[in-house]
């Protein structure tokens, strides 16, 4: 079972923090800080596994990757494969980047729900529920249409003249 | 901060302001997760959050569902009130409402919505009409709810069910599926014999036919995803016994094995690398021929050396799984020089696996490399990793010592090298070696000599030199440097830079040094009288009774040879440190490599040349006396019988009054001390209870009552943890652990309802393998009516199996019930009975009464049968508060100021059986502050049995006297046919106070 997915920036701010067991708030936190912690000292062209025993408890695993300024952390039990893990993570950058063209820090901070709904269609209360990009996006576009049609929420467009525009 | 804290404010005002757009209340909502995503407790607008799920439109809906799911854990109280809505949304003929629903619950239902739910969630998973992106949510959900209570999936009616879904042709829908099916077989893999072809049918159709639709394709690689799950709920299955079918999944395991290669792409590399692994774990299980799982260790090889780090970590990480499979182990050997260059890796993930691999690989034949490269590698090793490192050194080099001085020299320059990091287990151990080995001591006395000349050392090493040439140094007086003035300088020198833990031992070694100097040598004898003297008024306990101690015995001239004279041998114990590890690694589960360890035989090298401790006795324990019995309670955490057994030492104190004998006998304690400590507590207690049986003169007949010690002792494996603590802790508490030994641990957990209890016993196998022949019997006395649900024969892998346990009270007794359990690990077949904590306390329920209904009750209860009193001698003497939580423990409500003496308790509890339905029971207990160890205790209930019962179990818990459970005071009533009843022999047997009282 999946425990938890992350987005940290390098900062160490959190950009996204999905916990599937309830944790309290300061707990949450401490988790966030001390993944951040040992991600910032790796060196780069090593695995993407991390020891993740003494942060979360016995028998459990942590897979990263990371994205230009964003960390994607996914952490699970001995249930999952590693590998597998970081297809997902792909999985989630790749509908990501479907989603916003070229997607940045900036899109994700912005789009908050957004993120919450394309994750919520890949990981369903620690499982994975859906491996095809296409068919995240596909769900995620119907979502969209629902909220749309009673509001006009749009997407937060990048470019300052798209602003102007809107 | 202060802009978030007025955004806050901001928040509280909008959201609970009427009259907000859909889209405004999105907006804060959204802004309200946020802000509790960095760090800042939400704690307002739940209620509003879950009245919004019963909004008729989308968007207020969602946001509902959103908060709801997001703020809000299982237990919460407000989600009660929303299962109806939620089922509603789910029953309903809404697409989008049914997929908000289902994530909801999916993510925090709890037992209440498992229980209202399941069927209607199952309805859905199966329904043709539905849309896969229904359905696919409707399988995880149902997974959530089954995790929550396992009854909510009725199995018999849903094998077939199941089956079918795996028949399905929408990858996501069978993705969700098989997730599914994994947490179902996990449980119960027998049921679901029937999905196991159709596992092999999937793989068969991704894997071999490629038949799936272009958007699952991931690299080109056929869902990766599903493959790894198929392959994961295989390996749920013992075996596979259907010849076709095990054939074809060979055929597309070797296609894998076979097919996969090191690209360019990363991700399709992981991707296709994912599946291998699972494949190489699942061709593990299966126990493959030899040939298949040679050739998996040549690609582990191929993999621990390429470039992708990724890669080198599961290939590390696989190839210790494969320690646990037969006949590989010398093909893995091959790989040693490629595994040691793995612990110079850049990836600190991989220098851990290499290490453990390291460790899991090592026996005999190559312990020296191993263990050599290992200390290598220490100074350079990074801060993070070398209290593991100088563990796993220590460990291998003493199950794999091909000769002793070695052994010593590996554990010094552990030492030297990370003294920090070797805890004191590891030098009281090369102790014991060098002091049970004789052709060994002057060796290591040389050798310890040698590091006191550096420079600098660590205090451990102070600690281990001072003890081995105080020891030993005399073997070595001929040689240059090593008189022992000299030996005395070099070891005062180190003296200002220890600590006070570390002073005895060097005044030990004082007082040994003075003693072997033949002839006296006056100038040092003053230089180390001068010491003594200086120390006779340190603020250290331990300190000033040694410099007393000494200064007095050295003065007596050539008594003190006998006194000082070298340590006995010490009796063969099992290495603390190697018993650590195995827990250690217990707990840590996964590390197979360890277990393998447990089984190997350690070298022979290390055999204790002394047996003695084979039949009889052990010798030196005995001989200690009671000074051994105060250090060695503190391992085993009882505090008590500390003070009591400090309370002796007293008398002991003042020598001079004391025959020659008594203070041998005391000082041998004294040095032992430190050493005892790290004997196992239950090796270490056990030749004390013998000796408290044979002294207290209980007949040997209460042993064989004591049914938990034949179980116990027979076996050739050891539990884990002390049966009986745990046995008296589940009589005060719910759930815990009921027995745990290297293999197995059975868990329980209770639910008690008037005469009605409810256990579920967690019977969880820790190994990789799986556990057979499991046998469990419940033995009920005849008070209580038990019926144990079936256990399985064979525990999976890492599987844990749940056995739920009915009880029923019938009478009023003090009986316990037995669980005889048996299971067979690999050749060993181990049983052991068990108490089960069905005790009569359990079938107590609290009550307060008020003054005005106790008194006439008590006065209507009058005298015997109904009402009980005696008087009782040699209770353990507790303080009243802690006597009214001991009483609080079993249930028994203390009612403050019904008796107006401050000293006397009163209690009142119902009792519930069969026969006497609910049953008020009052109690008094009055106490004599001037002597703790009497009271008099006066019961009553309106039923004979039980007032006898209750009295007698009372007595039991405050006696603290070892008394024979037939014993002269015969009982009135007679308990119907005692079955067992072990609860006072054994009781007083572990119990420390009395254990003492029996030694006097």
């Amino acid at each position: 079972m999946i425990k938890a997915v992350m987005v940290i920036n390098t900062q160490g701010k959190p950009r996204l923090a999905k916990f599937y067991d309830f944790l309290t708030v300061d707990k949450q936190q401490e988790l966030i800080r001390s993944v951040f912690g040992v991600l910032c000292s790796r060196a780069e062209n090593v695995s993407n596994f991390m020891e993740a025993d003494s942060i979360f408890g016995p028998d459990s695993r942590l897979v990263y990757k990371h994205y230009a300024t964003l960390y994607f952390v996914f952490v699970f039990d001995t249930c999952e494969n590693e590998l597998a893990v970081l297809d997902l993570i792909q999985v989630f950058v790749e509908t990501l980047d479907k989603c916003f063209r070229n997607v940045c820090e900036l899109d994700i901070v912005f789009n908050y729900s957004k993120l919450h709904t394309i994750l919520d269609e890949i990981v369903f209360g620690g499982q994975v529920l859906e491996t095809s990009s296409a068919e995240i996006m596909k769900a995620v576009e119907e979502i969209s249409k629902l909220e749309a049609s009673s509001n006009s929420i749009t997407l937060v467009p990048k470019t300052v003249s798209g602003w102007r525009n809107r | 901060m202060k802009r978030l804290g007025r955004a806050v404010v901001m928040e509280i005002f909008c959201f609970l302001k009427q009259g907000l757009t859909p889209y405004e209340k999105k907006k804060y909502v959204w802004k309200m997760l946020y802000i509790y995503m960095l760090g800042y407790d939400v704690d307002f607008g739940h209620m509003e959050a879950v009245s919004l799920i019963s909004a008729p439109k989308y968007p207020e809906k969602q946001v509902g569902y959103i908060v709801t799911s997001s703020l809000l854990n299982e237990n919460h109280d407000f989600l009660r009130l929303a299962i109806n809505t939620v089922r509603n949304d789910i029953i309903g003929r809404n697409e989008t409402f049914q997929c908000l629903a289902l994530t909801m619950v999916g993510n925090i239902g709890g037992r209440e919505f498992a229980e209202s739910l399941a069927a209607d969630v199952q309805k859905l998973l199966i329904s043709s009409s539905c849309r896969p992106l229904v359905r696919k949510k409707a399988a995880l959900c149902l997974l959530r709810l089954y995790r929550k209570n396992p009854d909510v999936v009725n199995i018999d009616g849903w094998v077939d069910r199941m089956a079918q879904l795996l028949d399905e042709r929408d990858i996501g829908v069978l993705t969700s599926s098989m997730s599914l099916l994994v947490a179902l077989v996990s449980n119960n893999h027998e049921a679901y014999w029937s999905c196991l072809p159709k596992c092999v049918k999937v793989l068969e159709r991704l894997a071999r036919n490629q038949d799936i639709p272009q958007e699952y394709t991931y690299y080109g690689i056929p869902s990766p995803w599903l493959q790894v799950k198929a392959m994961r709920a295989l390996q749920y299955f013992p075996t596979i016994e259907d010849p076709n079918c095990r054939r074809s999944l060979f055929e597309v395991l070797q296609r894998i094995l076979m097919g996969t290669d090191v690209v360019k792409n990363v991700n399709k590399n992981n991707a296709a690398h994912a599946v291998l692994f699972e494949a190489l774990a699942l061709v593990m299980h299966l126990d493959a021929e030899k040939e298949m799982m040679s050739q998996c260790v040549a690609l582990l090889g191929k993999f621990i050396a390429v470039r992708e780090p990724n890669i080198r970590y599961l290939g590390l990480e696989n190839m210790t799984r494969m320690l646990m499979v037969t006949d590989v182990q010398d093909s893995i050997k091959r790989h040693q020089a490629q595994i040691i260059t793995s612990l110079k890796d850049p990836d600190i993930s991989i220098r851990r696996r290499a290490l453990d691999l390291l460790y899991g690989m090592c026996d005999i034949s190559n312990a020296k490399d191993i263990v050599e490269e290992l200390l290598q590698y220490l100074s350079t090793a990074d801060f993070a990793m070398r209290e593991e490192l100088s563990l796993k050194a220590a460990i291998l080099a003493e199950k794999f010592a091909p000769d002793l001085s070695w052994y010593v020299d590996v554990i010094l320059q552990l030492i030297d090298k990370a003294g920090d990091f070797v805890s004191d287990d590891i030098w009281f151990r090369v102790v014991q070696f060098v002091t049970n080995n004789e052709d060994l001591q002057p060796y290591a006395a040389a050798k310890a000599r040698e590091y006191l000349d550096k420079p600098a050392i660590h205090e451990t090493m102070v600690k281990v030199s001072a003890y081995l040439l105080g020891e030993f140094s005399h073997l070595l007086a001929r040689r240059p440097g090593c008189s022992p003035k000299e030996i005395f300088i070099i070891i005062h020198e180190k003296l200002p830079t220890v600590s006070t833990s570390t002073i005895p031992i060097l005044l030990s070694t004082y007082a040994k040094i003075l003693m072997h100097t033949q002839p006296p040598d006056p100038e040092l004898q003053n230089q180390i009288w001068t010491i003594f003297n200086k120390y006779e008024s340190c603020i250290d306990a331990e300190i000033q009774q040694r410099a007393v101690e000494y200064f007095a015995l050295s003065r007596k001239g050539a008594a003190v040879m006998d006194i000082l004279a070298e340590m006995p041998k010490f009796p063969e114990r099992q290495s603390a440190l190697i018993k650590k590890a195995e827990v250690a690694e217990v707990d840590s589960a996964d590390q197979s490599a360890i277990k393998l360890r447990a089984q190997q035989q350690t070298s022979n090298a290390l055999v204790v040349t002394d047996q003695h401790s084979a039949n009889g006795p052990p010798p030196t324990v005995p001989a200690v006396g009671p000074l051994t019995l105060v250090k060695v309670p503190s391992t085993s955490g009882n505090a008590e019988h500390t003070s009591e057994g400090q309370a002796l030492t007293q008398p002991n104190g003042t020598l001079t009054k004391i025959d020659p004998q008594t203070p041998s006998e005391d000082l041998l304690g004294d040095l032992l001390g430190p050493l005892a400590i790290e004997g196992p507590p239950g090796a270490a207690v056990q030749p004390q209870q013998n000796a408290v049986s044979e002294v207290g003169g209980v007949p040997s007949a209460v042993d064989g009552a004591a049914i938990v010690p034949v179980g116990e002792y027979s076996n050739s494996v050891q539990p884990i943890g002390n049966i009986n603590e745990r046995f008296y802790a589940l009589c005060l508490k719910d759930s815990g652990v009921l027995y745990e030994d290297p293999y197995i641990q059975i868990g329980i957990k209770a639910e008690w309802r008037a005469q009605h209890g409810h256990l579920v016993l967690f019977l969880g196998n820790k190994n990789t393998s799986p556990l057979d022949s499991v046998q469990a019997l419940v033995l009920p006395p005849a008070h209580l009516k038990m019926e144990l649900s079936l256990v399985p024969e064979t525990i999976p892998p890492r599987a844990q199996v749940q056995c739920p346990l009915e009880v029923l009270n019938l009478r009023p007794s003090r009986d316990v019930a037995v669980l005889d359990f048996s299971y067979k690990f690999g050749a060993n077949m181990v049983n052991v009975k068990l108490r089960l904590p069905a005790v009569l306390n359990k079938f107590l329920q609290p009550i307060s009464v008020s003054a005005e209904e106790f008194f006439p009750q008590w006065r209507s209860l009058s005298g015997p049968p109904l009402k009980l009193q005696e008087v009782v001698r040699g209770v353990r003497p507790l303080p009243l508060t802690e006597m009214a939580n001991l009483f609080n423990s079993f249930r028994l409500m203390i009612c403050p100021g019904l008796d107006p003496n401050p000293n006397n308790l009163v209690a009142s509890t119902t009792f519930y059986s069969e026969s006497t339905r609910a049953m008020l029971c009052l109690i008094r207990i009055e106490t004599d502050p001037a002597d703790r160890t009497q009271l008099r205790m006066t019961v009553a209930s309106g039923d004979p049995m039980l007032t006898f019962e209750l009295k007698e179990f009372m007595k039991e818990q405050l006696v603290s006297i070892p008394t024979a459970p037939h014993g002269p005071t015969a009982p009135p009533t007679p308990p119907v046919a005692q079955v067992a009843q072990p609860t006072s022999p054994v009781k007083a047997l572990t119990d420390p106070g009395a254990m003492l009282a029996g030694l006097l």
